[in-house]
């Protein structure tokens, strides 16, 4: 199954989980998630280790929130790794992208780095 | 994985689909599940369907977001698969082209990734009469054994 779930990490970290597959579809719910992510002032992770797809229009929602953190100067990670799909890894290599998201292959990784850089 | 692939909408061909749908957002999911139902039944192997449907979803995203800025319409997904191996899949709106949007919701990057992950990809765009894109793929190479 689709879905995107909100947890709270220790210490403090807003971790969004976005599992299955992605797009225009489901973009808009990513793009409020991660908004009210951002607004709780709290270092944010989004857990992509368990997402098989996803496609432009959602990977713009993902740099956009690297971009608002940045601009926030709220920690961000984004945890990509072996278990992320196929799919996500190749739409990120055909666009080049993949640093435009602060990527580390863990989510503890991911917790810690965003946690250290608030 | 969710599987959302309405059969009574489906008209079947030889091996293949033709699917006319509203241009919503929600109507991409299912041209990629029937995509990809019909590659599994023909033994594709996972990481050429992974690639064909990311293809195919930035094709029918760009005829539901772009086509219509205003106002809603149809959109047609079809796909048709030869005993040879070669899946020409064809999508086609009547709207007003995918000419740029100052909101467009993209990156921008839909077109190339088309052309990186397609062996061949051509774009009508007939006077009036909205885009057709068509991608043809070859997966008899990509066929799991």
């Amino acid at each position: 199954m689709s879905g995107i779930v909100v947890e709270r990490a220790e210490p403090g970290v807003e971790v969004v989980v976005v599992t299955g597959e992605h797009d225009l579809s489901t973009a808009p719910e990513l793009e409020r998630r991660l908004e009210a992510a951002l607004d709780s002032g709290q270092p944010v992770v989004i857990d992509l280790l368990g997402t098989t797809f996803i496609d432009s229009t959602v990977l713009r929602v993902l740099i956009c929130a690297r971009e608002q953190a940045g601009e926030r100067s709220v920690g961000f990670r984004c945890a990509l790794g072996e278990t992320t799909g196929h799919g996500v890894r190749r739409l990120l290599e055909l666009t080049g992208m993949e640093d435009r998201l602060s990527a580390v292959p863990t989510r503890a990784d991911a917790i810690a780095g965003a946690a250290a850089q608030a | 994985m969710t599987g959302r692939v309405s059969e009574t909408a489906m008209t079947p061909l030889s091996s293949g689909f033709e699917l006319e749908l509203a241009a919503e957002t929600d109507n991409v999911p299912l041209v990629r599940h029937a995509l990809r139902g019909l590659l599994e039944a023909s033994g594709v192997g996972e990481e050429r369907i992974s690639d064909i449907t990311l293809a195919v979803t930035e094709a029918c995203a760009n005829a539901v977001l772009h086509a219509y800025p205003h106002a809603g319409g149809q959109f047609e997904a079809s796909a048709a698969l030869s005993a040879a191996g070669e899946l020409v899949v064809t999508v086609r709106d009547h709207g007003s082209g995918m000419a740029p949007r100052v909101d467009s919701p993209g990156l921008g990057v839909g077109l190339p990734v088309m052309a990186a992950i397609a062996d061949a990809l051509e774009i009508d765009t007939p006077d009036g009469a909205g885009t057709i894109v068509r991608m043809t793929f070859d997966v008899a190479t990509a066929t799991a054994p």
